[in-house]
């Protein structure tokens, strides 16, 4: 403990007194009083309720800064998290993109080879028709040639055969005629008919 | 009432808590408040081995992580036990409660552990009440919580 002159105590007194000026900080914790001397002793009283009064005060104000700091961080902290969450959503949600333009894509061509599909059934199914139709044209056409040719040999290996006879050839002979130029003159119609079929499915 | 004491923790606002907790509680005349264990490894090293007893703090309060140093509060103690020469009381004031590190801090020949909180002085104030125990090395490892 530092025991202070006469000199000194009176000037602290007096600065106390004048100025309100007061000794404070641990310096205080090493002075004392010389015996007998109340007035110093309750200056120094007085001096350590004030150092504990200020002291005090700046500890509580320095705990709520240290408290204040501490939520900060914790809200940093939580401002960085939320960050990293919408920076991963951002990323989830352009990779979804990147998926969707994909998938559009694949849907796309999808879509193209199934309507080259469908024109290749079309087209498919076009044919299939036409030759359907050619081949019953055909067979028409066959039928009624064999039919012209049938009745034609028939007539004329009846006329032959009155003709070898000597029989009256008279109907026969008309006949004959007739029915020849009714059979060439029905088959040019059903070859004339069959091509015009035939030239208006082309041309559609 | 301790003469001298070092507190080596690198938050700056709690070397204000601590002064103003150990004033109040009349703990200790002079405190040196140190951020980083660096710095303080550097003064150990100015007063050992040369002179050991000048200077040297009497009691010292390590952080256990003191950020932008290059060791811990832990290695903090180990040196100044085996390196410098011991000869001053020493422990751990974290807000760690974590038994292993608790467990190596004993093993390096910390005294104490304060847990380091809002409401500091209860715990201060005990551990002045156990102090020169410390110092006559008969108190035991103690965690003040």
């Amino acid at each position: 403990m530092v025991e202070i002159t006469e000199h000194t105590r009176n000037v602290l007194l007096e600065v106390a007194k004048k100025k309100k000026i007061y000794v404070e900080g641990n310096f205080l914790k090493i002075l004392k009083a010389p015996d007998g001397d109340e007035e110093f002793k309750e200056y120094l009283k007085l001096c350590k309720e004030k150092d504990t009064a200020n002291r005090r005060k700046r500890l509580d104000i320095t705990k709520q800064v240290q408290n204040q700091n501490k939520e900060l961080e914790i809200a940093a902290k939580e401002n960085d998290r939320v960050n990293k969450q919408l920076s991963k959503a951002l990323d989830e949600a352009s990779s979804s993109a990147e998926e969707a333009r994909l998938a559009e894509q694949e849907a796309n061509k999808a879509k193209a080879e199934a309507e080259k599909l469908r024109d290749d059934a079309m087209e498919d199914l076009d044919s299939l028709q036409k030759r359907t139709q050619f081949e019953l044209m055909g067979l028409i056409v066959k039928v009624a040639l064999w039919v012209i040719l049938g009745v034609g040999l028939l007539t004329t290996g009846l006329y032959l055969y009155v003709l070898s006879t000597g029989a009256d050839a008279k109907i026969i002979e008309s006949t004959w005629s007739n029915l020849f130029g009714i059979l060439l003159t029905n088959s040019f119609s059903i070859i004339g008919t069959i091509m015009g079929v035939k030239y208006a499915s082309d041309k559609q | 009432m301790i003469d001298t004491l070092m507190l080596i923790d690198d938050e700056n606002l709690f070397h204000l808590v601590f002064e103003d907790a150990c004033s109040l509680l009349d703990m200790a005349l002079s405190i040196e408040a140190l951020d980083s264990s660096d710095e303080a490894d550097k003064k150990f090293k100015e007063w050992f081995p040369d002179d050991p007893d000048h200077e040297r703090p009497e009691c010292v309060f390590v952080d256990l992580n003191i950020i932008g140093s290059s060791y811990d509060g832990i290695e903090m103690i180990r040196k100044i036990n085996t390196e410098y020469g011991n000869g001053c009381v020493i422990g751990i004031i974290s807000s760690s409660q974590d038994v292993e590190e608790i467990e190596k801090a004993k093993a390096v020949g910390a005294q104490f552990w304060i847990i380091k909180s809002d409401d500091i002085e209860p715990r201060l104030e005990e551990f002045k009440e156990d102090y020169e125990g410390y110092v006559n090395k008969t108190n035991l490892f103690k965690i003040y919580k």
